[in-house]
C-alpha cells in the first residue's frame, strides 16, 4: 500500500508538494500563534516571578493583562502595611507598582513605576551592567517625601512659560529610567539617551540584566506626579512577607481585610492568572488557526479526490487484482497522511523560519515552539489527513471494477 | 454439482446498457471447464469473448445467469468483499489491455499479487521477470515498455501467484511468433506443473493446438 501511495504521490510531484505546502502553512499558523501567545505569557510571568516577594495584590477584574490606570489609593497601601498578627505587621515590605506605557525599540513597553528605594527587590541577584539604579531620582524622591510641593500653578497644563520652567526644574531629578539588557541591545540604547514619556524627557541612567520584572523602570513618584498630580496611587502591589509566615495563609488574611474589589494572590499563581486572562484571546486564535487548518485539509481532500478520479482505471485494476474496499480506502488514507505528514514537517520548518523573522522584526517578542505543540501538530496533521481522505477513499471503494477498467 | 468442474456456468446472459441503449452481448452461455483443463476460446472481434472472461473472472457481474460456480462454489449473489477475495486468492487475469499500474515499476507490478496476499516477493519475481524476457527492464515503468513487453509483464503478473484459474485475454496478441511461442510455453508449463485451469482467448489458430479443447464463439453464443 505504502509503495503504491508513494508512487501515486511522486507521480504528481508538484501537486503533492502544493497540498503539503498548504497544510504546512496551516500548521505553521497554528504553531506560531500558539508559540507567540505561550512564549510571551511565559516570559511575562517569568519576569514577574523574579520579584523578591510572595504575594501580589491586584484589582479584582477578570483580566490582568489589559489592566490600565492605578486603581489603588493611599489608603490601600496604608492598610496593607498595617495588617498584623500578634508578632506585628505581616508585610516585611509593601512594594507598589505604577504601570505606564512607553514607546521604545519600536514597540509599546509596559513602564514599571517603582520606588527607587525598592529597586533591590526587583533586581534580586541580577547585576547592574551599566550606570546606576537611579541616582538623582532619589533626590527627587526625598524632595517629594519631605513634603515639597510642585509649583502648583506651573503644572504642565497651565499657561505661563515661567511656571512651566519652574515645574520642569522641580521634576528634573526624577526623570530617570532603568532598562534591561535585552531592550538596550534591541533598541541600541546607551546611558544618557533620552526617551519621551507623556510629554517629559527621561534619561536612561542604568541598565540591568535581563529577567527583571519590567523592561523599563521609572521612579514611581515621578510617574505619580506626571500622571495623577502626585496622588499616591498604584496599579498593583507586591508584598514581601515576614519570613516566618506561610504565604497561602497570609494571602487569606490579607484577602479578608479587603473587599471584593481587591484580589490578593500568591505570586506563584500569577502565570495561571495570565493564562486565564488570555483565554479568550487564545480561543480566538485557536479558532482562527483551526479554520485556516480546516481549509488546508479541504485542499488535501481535493488532492486525494482528484487522484481518485484520475486514477480510476488504476483503482479498478487494483480491485480486479483483489484489493478490498477497505484496502482502497486505506490507500487514499495513506496518501493523505503522507501528504499531511509532509505538511507537518514543512509547517514545523516554516514555524522556525517565522520565529526567526518575528524576532528579527520584533526582537522583544518571544515565540515558544515547544515539543508539546509539535506533538499536537503531528496529531492534528495525521488525523486531519486521514479524515479528509475518507470521502475520496469511499468513492474509490465504491468503484465498479468493470466500469473502472473501461475508464480511459 | 460436479466437484471436478473448475468452471460451471449455466444460462448466462449479459446486456450492456450504454446511455440508455441496451446491447445484448451474451445469449445464454453454458460452459463447463474441468479442473486442470486448458481451454481456448476463439471467435470474431466483438462476439463477447472479453465480456465472458470478465464475468468468469468476477470483474463483471452478469445481468442474468442460472449458475456461476467456480471450484464448486456459487458466485452469484456473493458480496463485493467475497468476490474480491476470490479474485485475489484464486484467479490470475491477463487483461486484453494489460492493465499494468503505470506509477510503479514492472517488478513491483509483477510482485503485486503476492503482496496483496501478504506474501514475501523475493527471488521468484526476478526469476519470472527473467523468464518472460524482461530482466533488463524490471525497474522501468510500464509506460517505458513496448506493447509486447507490457504484455509479457501482464502475463508474469497473472501467473506469479500460481492461481488455480488463469484467465488470459489474447495474451499473445502483441507478440511476434517467437515471443508468442515462449509465452505459450510458459502457460502450458504452469498448466502442466501446477495443474492449473486455463481459459485463453486467442485469434491464433496455431496456439489453439496446444489446448485440451477449443470453443468457438459467435454473436454471444458457442458454436460447433
Ligand atoms: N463496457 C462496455 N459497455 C458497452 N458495450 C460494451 C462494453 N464492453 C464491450 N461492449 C460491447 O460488447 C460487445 C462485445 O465486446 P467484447 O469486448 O466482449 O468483444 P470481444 O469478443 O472481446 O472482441 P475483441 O476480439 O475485439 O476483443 C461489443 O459489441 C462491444 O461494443
Ligand atoms: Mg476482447
Amino acid at each position: 500500500m505504502l509503495v503504491l501511495a508513494w508512487a501515486n504521490l511522486t507521480h504528481h510531484k508538484l501537486r503533492t508538494l502544493l497540498s503539503a505546502l498548504a497544510v504546512g502553512i496551516g500548521i505553521m499558523l497554528m504553531l506560531v500563534s500558539r508559540g507567540l501567545a505561550g512564549g510571551s505569557l511565559a516570559e511575562v510571568n517569568e519576569r514577574m516571578q523574579s520579584v523578591d516577594a510572595e504575594l501580589v495584590v491586584l484589582p479584582a477584574q477578570d483580566n490582568i493583562i489589559f489592566t490600565s490606570g492605578a486603581p489603588f489609593r493611599a489608603s490601600h497601601e496604608r492598610h496593607l502595611r498595617r495588617v498584623s498578627d500578634e508578632r506585628g505587621p505581616l508585610a516585611a515590605a509593601v512594594i507598589p507598582v505604577f504601570f505606564g506605557q512607553v514607546q521604545m525599540a519600536g514597540q509599546q513597553q509596559r513602564l514599571f513605576g517603582v520606588d527607587p528605594e525598592q529597586m533591590e527587590l526587583f533586581l534580586g541577584p541580577r547585576r547592574v551592567t551599566a550606570g546606576k539604579l537611579f541616582d538623582r531620582a532619589r533626590v527627587f524622591v526625598e524632595q517629594v517625601e519631605s513634603g515639597a510641593l510642585p509649583p502648583v500653578s506651573g503644572g504642565p497644563l497651565s499657561g505661563s512659560p515661567q511656571a512651566a520652567g519652574a515645574y520642569a526644574e522641580y521634576l528634573a531629578d526624577g526623570l530617570e529610567l532603568v532598562i534591561d539588557e535585552r531592550l538596550r541591545r534591541v533598541g541600541a540604547y546607551g546611558l544618557g539617551d533620552e526617551v519621551q514619556i507623556m510629554g517629559q524627557v527621561f534619561r536612561i541612567v542604568g541598565v540591568v540584566e535581563t529577567g527583571v520584572a519590567g523592561r523599563v523602570f521609572a521612579p514611581l513618584q515621578t510617574l505619580r506626579e506626571i500622571v495623577v498630580a502626585g496622588e499616591p496611587t498604584a496599579s498593583m502591589y507586591f508584598i514581601k512577607l515576614r519570613p516566618d509566615l506561610e504565604p497561602a495563609a497570609a494571602a487569606d488574611v490579607f484577602q479578608r481585610q479587603f473587599g471584593a474589589d481587591v484580589r490578593v494572590e500568591l505570586k506563584s499563581e500569577y502565570g495561571q492568572l495570565l493564562r486565564a486572562s488570555f483565554a479568550s484571546v487564545n480561543l480566538y486564535m485557536t479558532a482562527s488557526s483551526s479554520v485556516a487548518l480546516a481549509a488546508c485539509f479541504l485542499f488535501i481532500l481535493l488532492t486525494v479526490y482528484t487522484m481518485v478520479i484520475e486514477h480510476t482505471r488504476e483503482l479498478g485494476i487494483l480491485k480486479a487484482l483483489g484489493v478490498s474496499r477497505l484496502g482502497l480506502v486505506r490507500l487514499a488514507v495513506v496518501e493523505a497522511v503522507l501528504i499531511s505528514a509532509g505538511g507537518v514537517a514543512i509547517g514545523i520548518a516554516l514555524a522556525f523560519g517565522a520565529r526567526e523573522l518575528i524576532v528579527l522584526v520584533k526582537p522583544l517578542l518571544t515565540v515558544d515552539l515547544t515539543a508539546k505543540h509539535f506533538l499536537a501538530a503531528v496529531l492534528i496533521g495525521v488525523l486531519g489527513g486521514a479524515l479528509s481522505a475518507l470521502y475520496p477513499g469511499y468513492r474509490a471503494a465504491r468503484l465498479d471494477p468493470a466500469q473502472a477498467l473501461s475508464h480511459e | 454439482m460436479n466437484d471436478d468442474l473448475m468452471i460451471d456456468v449455466r444460462g448466462l446472459h449479459h446486456t450492456y446498457t450504454h446511455t440508455g441503449v441496451a446491447e445484448p452481448v451474451l445469449h445464454g452461455i453454458d460452459l463447463q471447464v474441468r479442473r486442470g483443463e486448458f481451454l481456448v476460446v476463439m471467435g470474431p472481434s466483438g462476439c463477447g469473448k472479453t465480456t465472458l472472461l470478465n464475468i468468469l473472472g468476477l470483474v463483471l457481474s452478469p445481468t442474468r445467469a442460472a449458475a456461476l460456480r467456480l471450484a464448486g462454489r456459487e458466485m452469484l449473489g456473493l458480496g463485493d468483499g467475497a468476490r474480491t477475495r476470490v479474485r485475489r486468492e484464486m484467479i490470475g487475469f491477463v487483461f486484453q489491455r494489460f492493465n499494468l499500474l503505470p506509477t510503479i515499476s514492472v517488478r513491483k507490478n509483477v510482485a503485486l499479487p503476492l503482496r496483496l496476499r501478504g506474501l514475501a516477493a523475493d527471488g521468484q519475481v526476478d526469476r519470472l521477470v527473467d523468464r518472460v524476457g524482461l530482466g533488463g527492464c524490471a525497474h522501468k515503468k510500464p509506460g517505458q515498455l513496448s506493447m509486447g513487453q507490457q504484455q509479457r509483464a501482464a502475463i508474469a503478473r497473472a501467473v506469479i501467484g500460481e492461481p488455480a484459474l488463469l484467465l488470459a485475454d489474447e495474451p499473445t496478441g502483441n507478440l511476434d511468433s517467437a515471443n508468442a511461442a515462449g509465452v505459450l510455453e510458459l502457460l502450458s508449463d504452469l498448466h502442466r506443473r501446477l495443474g492449473q485451469t486455463v481459459v485463453m482467448i486467442t485469434h491464433n489458430e496455431q496456439l489453439a493446438v496446444t489446448a485440451d479443447r477449443v470453443l468457438r464463439m459467435c454473436d454471444g453464443r458457442f458454436v460447433d
